[in-house]
């Protein structure tokens, strides 16, 4: 398969402008600013492109919305706080390859009629930033951003802005409360950010990886691109495996590609040869499948067939040496942490379970901790504010679904047998 | 129309509702925690889920919109299950110390747990702790029992506009602080304590004294502190405020209160409280008898009655008083003394502007609603902050600015430093220059309306002789905000009036009112500055506004007062004090006012004062001027007495009794009492009927009662009648202002935390706002290099204090401001006036100060 996103990052200058430049980059810009936003919106609506950041929203659909709003100026905000344990998608693109992004934007913004992008950066991805930042101002001064892009009296103007290191910034409502100078947590939907949004503006948010494929659909077409991919997710996708693989690391595989093959063509098979005990499929918030479920393809459609989601595709492998009630308990850690406050099952609730799994994880479990987990997530799953708790519920529910004997020798014997 | 079902039972609304708020229309009650009716929806809490059919989640009603068709359950398994699991988790970390924690009884979460919540914990671990703090004087802070509904949070910034508090930390670290850190820096408004459900926020004044369920009994009445006449709930116990409630959505004030209102009520139980009569023996003020000093009174009034005619008599009235208090006291001193020589501290600013405006803009020209601010478009602010004078009355204009209104400021308001759209602050002095200059320039635009004959043609008159054009930052701005404006207020404070051409400022603004078609708001201090001009506390107007010398009314009030009233019109306050000074007036009776203190040149009032034959003064303290008194008679004060006020907006609102004292008498049963004696009877049983007197003679009250009163709607003018005739010509300019040439000037800071000399005996009042300072900008600290906290002396021609230094970043200019609230350190012992020959008001001058360094 041809590489879209993540072409030339083989160069170890691909980050520069003019090494962008030579192998094609801008083309789609100026092929863009030649069209009507309506033409450019109708080939993303053909691509069949979704959201990248793990809901899989059709990005079409999303831009319609915003584009039918009557209120100016118009935000774009791109989702580059990737802080989900096990993800690390956005990061070649974002360190080696920032123009593809820029360009993405800059397109976007001219179809959605924004003047106005931010680039939403992990408070952890210092290196991005000087990158982006350097990109940026390149962009500037080749006439791709500005107040008069490539003399087309189009304007568009891009900054970076870095989060302080908080998880729930993720999601788009609190990203946008973060970008205003507010503490980081989500906002009640209605109103959806593309009717009010960033300073109660009508506001685009859309994942790093999703804006990067805009260029190629303008060059190549909403019709060519679909044809990657399955008949409902279509394009490339990119996949970050990590965890007791031969070859960690980042994939741009066709959507739909099957875990297995992810894990055994593509990121080397299990290490030291060991056997497959479970796989996390789209970031520590996606239940876990265990050994015999990784038949499946790995796209927004079939992944919840298969008892979990494609999340953002940050697949986290772990072999039969790995205690499940560990990776649970390590998991919750994170979700308390992370959990904004705002609301109570997602506040107390991750705390409980932390608290319980720690117990359990120390040999100090109880009879009756088992159901007691299983009753606190359930007490969680969905009623939280917003889906981090949900997420945190379904890590335990899922592993409990799978590997509940783990749990419960844990609970009798005070230990396990597993090394990690 | 939306018409939905909710358990069952069809719901039609006529306007978009959450299903919350039509569930509770309908009489359907759903549990909630971090939802306020005062408060934007916040959906934290999660008890409101309910099961809405087709929809896969269940959803908060709090901030679900209802829709037609929609099919709601809010009691069902799967309902009951989840809200028990949300108090569970509630419960992980609150600490059940219920017995000692003083919410105990009107807690919410003790009230759901009871009602919703599980029986036994499951939670075995350790529940978070964090310390109590009592750092602060006014809140204790316990946050293990904070449940993060960010009510108070949401209520500071949203509501108050204050934004002192945040909820710091993340996640179940999270926890509300002052950004100030352990002690508050804010307003004290105390309304988070009104909207915290669990004890995480409590007042120090009562904590640990007594239980919700232990107070004898609630009175709804309204504030003594300022002229908004805030709604509120006194709580008593054993015949002592324990605490005051607001209550939500209650009066103009709908359930906020400001830190006077809130923490100001102890004053009341103050142990320095007047009890008996003194009366001067030997040069020293002894305790009395109410028979004997009622009884030296009568003979004294008499005395110099007969002997100097009534003309030697005054009387000063008070806007603490009520309607009745002051209506008494009027009638007495006309009908038993002899004289019209009455009038009240009001003179100074609210009652001198409020016939200004009404003479020239017509009656009832002042007689705008709160309320109605926050639809203004645009509020132009003077001559004082709104925020700190009439708290109430500055959130209005808060939530105006919020809502998109312009909010233009002339001078220094630090309460709207964050909301204001614009601010001119003009050269000390030359506030009546911008006004003219701006009136001027709208009239270039606008013309005259032709409907005021008088005003037409003062501003003609003052356009003709208007200078080059004015040329100000900002002022360009101001006018085009003006002149866009389709909906504009005016809010107008007192210190720009009480100047040597204060005048000048009041035409300029009467005409802009004119031209704009604007409505007009006068900050009061006192709670019934506008009920001592309606009862006829002035020396030019009976009751009702009747002007004294149109005969007809005269002969009416004569026909049923059985007597009569003193032809000529009485001398003004200061007319009074310098009447007294230059031996014209031989006996001044005093009722609820402290001129001593409360009004410019100290010494000057003070032996003026001291060079009567004979002082009465009433009050409920030894006031300053009380203790050179030959009689002090001792008063009853708020909530131990029921009587009627009349407020900034003429809203006419019922004062409450709730405690029983035995401290002294009723204002008015005093001065019926040594009515009686000295010969005029005046017989009323009650405060009731003293109303229904003032019903029977005021135009303004006209068979209004107490019963109607209570309601708090009556508003003002009642039935709409001409009170007076109109005046022809606009009043001359007298005066240009003095040309000044120091380098800083004193004004009056008028506090937020105090008022007059009432607030002094308020402890927690005391505790907040401690010390006099000398609030000076940023630029003349730089000039003079002071740092907070330094000690100064400042000098002004007649005068020295000491005191520290206060840097305000919402100064912009070279003044420098000091309070009149502290015993021993009031501005005015400090500054001289000048009489305005139109207003009466006192021109504040020898305002140019020299600041030292210690």
């Amino acid at each position: 398969m041809e590489k879209i996103l993540l072409k030339n990052i083989d160069n170890p200058n691909s980050a520069d402008i003019n090494e962008y430049i030579k192998v094609g980059g801008y083309g789609s810009l100026s092929k863009a600013l030649n069209m009507q936003p309506k033409e450019i919106l109708e080939e993303v609506k053909k691509s069949g492109l979704r959201g990248r950041g793990g809901a899989g929203f059709p990005t079409g659909m999303k831009w319609s919305f915003a584009i039918a709003d009557p209120n100016f100026p118009k935000y774009l905000l791109c989702n580059a706080d990737e802080g989900e344990p096990g993800t690390f998608k956005d990061r070649p693109i974002l360190e080696k390859n920032p123009h593809l992004l820029i360009e993405g934007m800059a397109i976007s913004g001219y179809v959605l009629g924004s003047e106005f992008g931010y680039v939403y950066l992990r408070g952890e991805y210092p290196y991005a930033k000087d990158v982006l930042n350097k990109a940026i101002k390149q962009a500037h001064e080749k006439n791709y951003l500005g107040d008069n892009i490539l003399g087309k009296g189009i304007r568009f103007h891009l900054a970076v802005y870095q989060g302080a290191g908080a998880y729930i910034c993720g999601e788009e409502t609190a990203l946008i409360e973060s970008i205003e100078g507010r503490k980081g947590q989500p906002r009640n939907k209605p109103p959806f950010p593309v009717n009010a949004g960033a300073w109660g503006l009508p506001t685009i948010v859309n994942n790093v990886e999703t804006l990067s494929n805009l260029p190629y659909i303008v060059e190549a077409g909403g019709e060519a691109y679909s044809k990657t991919g399955n008949k409902d997710c279509s394009g490339p996708k990119l996949f970050c495996v990590s965890g007791c693989v031969n070859k960690p690391g980042v994939f741009e595989l066709p959507m739909g590609t099957s875990l297995r093959d992810i894990i055994y063509k593509h990121a080397g098979g299990i290490k030291d040869g060991k056997k497959l005990k479970a796989v996390i499929p789209g970031g520590i918030s996606t239940p876990v499948l265990p050994a015999d479920s990784i038949d499946c393809a790995m796209d927004f459609v079939s992944m919840p067939k298969a008892g979990s989601m494609l999340g953002s595709g940050a697949v986290i492998v772990m072999d039969e040496s790995v205690c499940m009630v560990r990776v649970t308990h390590r998991a919750l850690k994170f979700f308390e942490h992370e959990s904004c406050g705002k609301c109570v099952p997602c506040r107390e609730g991750t705390e409980w379970l932390r608290k319980i799994l720690e117990r359990i994880e120390n040999g100090k479990g109880r009879e009756g901790d088992v159901e007691l987990l299983s009753d606190v997530a359930g007490n969680i799953s969905g009623k939280t504010f917003c889906p981090l708790g949900d997420g945190a519920a379904g890590v335990v529910m899922g592993m409990l679904k799978h590997f509940r004997n783990e749990f419960e020798e844990h609970v009798k014997n005070g230990n396990c047998k597993f090394q990690i | 129309m939306i018409t939905l079902t909710i358990n069952d039972k069809e719901i039609t609304l006529d306007k978009p509702l959450t299903v919350l708020e039509a569930a509770r229309q309908a009489g359907i009650k759903i549990p909630t925690l971090c939802y306020h009716e005062a408060l934007k929806p916040y959906g934290g809490c999660r008890l409101c889920v309910v099961e809405v059919e087709r929809m896969p989640r269940l959803q908060t009603a709090c901030t679900l919109m209802a829709a037609d068709g929609m099919v709601v359950k809010t009691e069902s398994d799967t309902v009951s299950k989840v809200r028990r699991g949300i108090l569970e988790f509630l419960l992980i970390n609150h600490p059940l110390d219920c017995p000692y924690c003083d919410k105990a009884g009107e807690c919410e979460l003790q009230d759901l747990v009871n009602k919703y919540g599980p029986t036994v914990g499951r939670y075995i671990e350790e529940k978070r702790r964090v310390p109590e703090s009592h750092k602060d004087e006014i809140f204790t802070r316990n946050m293990s029992r904070c449940v993060v509904c960010t009510r108070c949070v949401r209520m500071c910034g949203d509501v108050q506009g204050a934004s002192a508090i945040s909820i710091m930390g993340r996640g179940n670290r999270s926890r509300m602080e002052p950004f100030s850190a352990e002690s508050f820096n804010c307003e004290y408004c105390g309304n988070c304590l009104t909207v915290c459900p669990v004890g995480a926020i409590l007042s120090r004044l009562y904590i640990h004294s007594f239980r919700p369920w232990q107070v004898d009994k609630e009175v709804e009445t309204i504030c003594s502190y300022c002229g908004v006449g805030c709604s509120l709930v006194a709580q008593v116990r054993d015949d002592a405020i324990k605490r005051v409630i607001p209550r939500m959505g209650f009066g103009l004030n709908k359930g906020l209160l400001c830190s006077r209102g809130r923490f100001g009520y102890e004053y009341i139980n103050s142990g320095e409280r007047l009890k008996t009569p003194l009366v001067r023996k030997d040069g020293k003020l002894v305790e009395s008898t109410w028979s004997e000093a009622l009884g030296i009174v009568a003979d004294k009034l008499m005395k110099v009655k007969n002997s100097h005619g009534g003309s030697a008599l005054a009387g000063i009235a008070s806007p603490r008083c009520s309607n009745e208090d002051n209506y008494v006291f009027q009638k007495f001193m006309r009908m038993a003394c002899g004289t019209n020589n009455i009038d009240s501290i009001s003179r100074t600013g609210f009652a001198a502007a409020q016939k200004y405006f009404e003479d020239l803009l017509g009656q009832g020209t002042t007689a705008n609603i709160i309320e109605g601010l926050k639809n203004s478009e645009t509020i132009f602010i003077l001559g004082g902050d709104p925020t700190a004078i009439n708290p109430i009355l500055g959130l209005a204009i808060r939530e105006a600015a919020r809502r998109g209104a312009k909010i233009a400021v002339l001078g220094n308001a630090k309460g709207l430093e964050r909301f204001k759209t614009l601010q001119l602050v003009p050269s000390v002095f030359k506030e009546a220059d911008v006004l003219e200059a701006l009136l001027n320039e709208i009239y270039n635009v606008k013309g005259l309306r032709g409907e005021n004959p008088a005003l037409d043609k003062g501003i003609r008159a003052l356009y003709e002789k208007a200078a080059a054009a004015f040329d100000m930052q900002g002022f360009d701005n101001l006018k085009k905000i003006l002149l866009d404006s389709a909906s504009t207020a005016v809010v107008l404070g007192m210190d720009l009036l009480q100047r040597t051409d204060g005048h000048r400022s009041l035409f300029a603004i009467a005409g802009l009112i004119y031209l704009l078609e604007a409505r007009l708001y006068l900050l009061s201090e006192k709670p019934n500055e506008q009920g001592v001009v309606d009862t006829g506390c002035v020396p030019d107007m009976l009751p009702g506004g009747r002007p004294l010398g149109i005969h007809d009314f005269k002969r009416k009030f004569e026909a049923a007062w059985n007597g009569v009233i003193p032809e000529n019109e009485g001398l003004t306050l200061l007319e009074i004090i310098e009447g007294a000074k230059n031996k014209k007036i031989k006996a001044l009776y005093i009722m609820g006012e402290n001129p001593v203190f409360n009004l410019p040149n100290e010494s000057f009032v003070s032996e003026a004062l001291k060079s009567l034959d004979f002082l009465v003064v009433q009050d409920i303290f030894l006031t300053e001027t009380a203790e050179i008194a030959d009689v002090v008679l001792p008063a009853l004060g708020w909530t131990e007495k029921t009587g009627t006020y009349t407020n900034l907006e003429r809203r006419i609102q019922l004062q409450k009794k709730a405690v029983e004292t035995s401290n002294g008498m009723e204002d008015w049963k005093i001065i019926a009492e040594i009515s009686n004696k000295m010969g005029y009877r005046m017989n009323f049983a009650d405060s009731k009927e003293v109303m229904d007197e003032i019903a029977k003679v005021s135009p303004l009250y006209r068979d209004l009662t107490y019963q109607e009163i209570s309601k708090g709607n009556c508003l003002w003018p009642y039935n709409g009648e001409p009170l007076r005739g109109e005046i022809s010509e606009a009043p001359a300019v007298f005066k240009t202002a003095n040309e000044y040439k120091g380098d800083f000037y004193l004004a009056v800071e008028k506090p937020l935390f105090h008022s007059g000399t009432l607030s002094r005996r308020s402890p927690a009042l005391m505790k907040i706002y401690s010390e006099p300072a000398l609030k000076v900008s940023v630029k003349t600290a730089e000039k003079l290099g002071l740092n907070e906290g330094d000690r100064v002396q400042f000098f002004t021609q007649i005068g020295s204090k000491e005191a520290i230094v206060s840097i305000d970043e919402s100064i912009k200019d070279n003044r420098v401001y000091y309070s009149n609230n502290f015993k021993g350190n009031g501005i005015f012992s400090l500054l001289t006036f000048n009489i305005d020959k139109l207003t009466k008001m006192p021109g504040l001058e020898g305002c140019e100060v020299k600041i030292k360094k210690l």
